[in-house]
């Protein structure tokens, strides 16, 4: 656990230390929703607003998990591998994503908000959709970071992770947008929450497959 | 380096042999038993309405029927309430003319339409027949009821399998494109048993070339299932594609599979590749069960068999469909595994000229796409004859598809064979 933490701090800092990566992000989630909002025109109808939000999240998330970070450098993880087993290491790069993720889905609501509106949410509504995108977040990290790995051992980019990535997020996808649309149409948080704990689900079950089946990417031949 | 190519036990031909038997069997069923009498439709030629009610010219569309010999009795039916028609004509076997007179107040604005007869027993049509024009009253009700269940008479029947109403004799489809998901799952699942043994000896040569021949031909048999899939569903709902979770699975399972195909594509290295493609194939696997057998069942569908579509399950009781469909499903997934082995001596010789050339081999990718809806000609070419033409394009499909992987499979096979022997020949001098 404690190795877990360390190796989840020093992706931070390495995160934090190189700012364009960081930032790069974050301003492809704005400029996103800065272009949808121009495409609009305006104030949506509920149905594009929710469609809208789920891409931008949807491919904001694919930015994130494949971007390249200085630990993936070959003499890096050379290194780490004689240093940290591969459990930990699997478990503190979903944990950065998953943050990184989570965060950047805050900010998608946050800009959708301001720039296109509400729609059709109000008072705990809001939460309840904010809570849900946060909750996607944490799935599309958990099922990408291992997809994004693989790929990154391929030697592909960002497209073998759209490649192998997307049909396998779609359940995550259909669950999430259920929820938007649910919450769009007026049912409550109380009638809804089964949505909730099947991307819970979601997401703790690829987290487990991906812990189980990473170390046989680990080994270097 | 002498390679002996692998021989077929006697056994595995015996087996092979059932399974073309199975298929033969399967064909020779799909497209001889008849299907059961049923209305195809109930149209309203002509209407009267006058003060006390309204007369009602109908005629009646019936598919397998033999309304000119079997005396037919048509009556209307809403619960309790039952009313005759008069003046029942039969132009020909399968078309029927009557009249039906309602008063002015009815118990329901729509009534089943069933038609009695005596070889053809009791048919109906859900909701057949709408009574335009008069007013319905919950508290309404017809006079005459026992008179007309009385004496009604029972079907008599050869072997046949059942009507339903719009599938009509697309049910055949059941035999033809419904093995080809069962087969794909088999073979996905082998693939997947494969990808276990390669991990667990860190790259395990054969496991990875049995996981990667399952996946090749298990796409084959999903493609022809979409394929298929999409020639019923535009006849049966009107568009080659329809948001429905099964659908969506199906399409999720097939791209996911060529995914794989992709990645493996994209790896130099013999061991890396077996490695990653199989974690790829395990992680995939598993969020497909996820997506293919619990998610639908939140979620409803179209589907026959799911969201309380008829489909197996209700025909459990059908002895027609039964002794058709357990074969076929058998006899397909013999095939299936057949074209396995073949698939797997494609990589395996692959892999030893390979080595001996030092050369490498690109595999295609077979791309999707789902074409829109298109002009009415189609239709009337497919909607004839109770949608048989469908099931004899499934069967083209299904046979071309197949028949195409069969002559690629052996070209390459033959091709690879003898550049594999010139090559020993080359070495041994």
């Amino acid at each position: 656990m404690r190795e877990t933490w360390f190796l989840f701090r020093h992706f931070w800092k390495a995160d934090v230390r190189a700012q364009h990566s960081i930032a790069g992000l974050v301003l492809f989630a704005i400029a996103t929703v800065y272009a949808a909002y121009q495409v609009v025109q305006g104030r949506p109808e509920p149905e594009t607003w929710n469609a809208l939000a789920w891409i931008i999240l949807l491919f904001t998330a694919f930015n994130g998990v494949s971007r390249t970070l200085e630990e993936d450098r070959s003499e890096v993880l050379a290194y780490l591998r004689t240093a940290v087993q591969p459990l930990h290491f699997m478990l503190a790069r979903t944990l950065h994503n998953v943050v990184v993720l989570t965060g950047l889905s805050c900010l998608v609501v946050f800009f959708m908000g301001l720039l296109l509106g509400w729609a059709k949410l109000d008072g705990m509504r809001i939460a309840g959709f904010v809570g849900g995108m946060a909750l996607t977040a944490v799935a599309l990290g958990t099922t990408l970071t291992l997809l994004a790995l693989i790929a990154a051992r391929a030697g592909a980019g960002f497209g073998m992770t759209a490649v192998l990535g997307l049909p396998l997020v779609l359940p995550v996808v259909l669950v999430s947008t259920t929820l938007g649309s649910e919450l769009m149409s007026g049912v409550s948080l109380a009638d809804t929450w089964h949505n909730f704990a099947f991307l819970g689900a979601l997401a703790a079950g690829s987290g487990v497959f991906g812990a189980v089946l990473f170390p046989y990417l680990w080994r270097a031949s | 380096m002498s390679q002996s190519q692998e021989t077929t036990s006697p056994r595995a031909w015996a087996l092979r042999l059932v399974g073309l038997v199975l298929l033969g069997y399967t064909f020779f069923m799909t497209f001889t038993v008849p299907l059961g009498p049923g209305i195809e439709d109930v149209r309203v030629s002509r209407t009267e309405l006058t003060e006390d009610g309204g007369v009602y010219e109908v005629e009646i569309l019936g598919h397998g029927t033999h309304f000119t010999t079997s005396e037919p009795r048509v009556f209307l039916r809403r619960g309790d309430n039952l009313m005759s028609a008069t003046a029942v004509k039969a132009s020909n076997d399968e078309s029927l003319k009557c009249r039906i007179r309602l008063p002015k107040f009815v118990p329901a604005a729509s009534f089943d339409v069933f038609v009695n007869g005596k070889q053809d027993g009791t048919i109906s049509y859900a909701n057949g027949f709408f009574a335009t024009g008069l007013e319905a009253v919950a508290k309404a009700k017809f006079p005459d009821n026992e008179a007309i269940l009385a004496n009604l008479e029972a079907a008599d029947l050869d072997f046949h399998f059942p009507f339903q109403p719009n599938i009509m004799e697309s049910i055949r489809n059941l035999m033809l494109h419904v093995p080809m998901w069962f087969t794909m799952f088999l073979l996905m699942g082998i693939s997947f048993a494969q990808s276990i043994r390669t991990l667990r000896v860190g790259g395990d040569r054969d496991g990875d070339q049995r996981a990667v021949s399952a996946v090749k031909v298990g796409l084959w048999f999903g493609v022809l299932g979409l394929l298929t899939g999409t020639l019923w569903a535009r006849f049966t709902w009107g568009a080659w594609w329809v948001d429905d979770p099964q659908l969506n699975g199906a399409f999720v399972t097939v791209m996911v599979y060529a995914g794989y195909l992709v990645l493996r594509g994209s790896i130099q290295d013999a061991k890396l590749r077996s490695r990653l493609s199989a974690v790829y194939n395990l992680f995939g696997f598993c969020l497909l069960v996820v997506l293919l057998m619990v998610l639908p069942r939140f979620t409803e569908s179209l589907h026959p068999g799911k969201g309380g579509n008829p489909a197996f399950s209700s025909y459990d009781l059908d002895s027609a469909l039964r002794a058709a469909f357990y074969p076929a499903v058998l006899g397909w997934m013999i095939l299936g595994t057949w074209m396995y082995q073949l698939q797997l001596r494609i990589e395996q010789t692959r892999e030893r000229i390979a080595e001996a050339q030092l050369t490498r081999s690109n595999m295609p990718l077979a791309l999707l796409f789902v074409p829109q809806a298109s002009t009415s000609s189609l239709e009337t070419v497919f909607m004839a004859s109770g949608k048989m033409p469908v099931v004899v394009g499934v069967a083209a499909i299904i046979l071309a598809g197949l028949g195409l992987w069969w002559l690629r499979t052996s070209r390459t096979l033959k091709r690879l064979s003898e550049e594999e022997n010139t090559l020993n020949g080359t070495h041994n001098a």
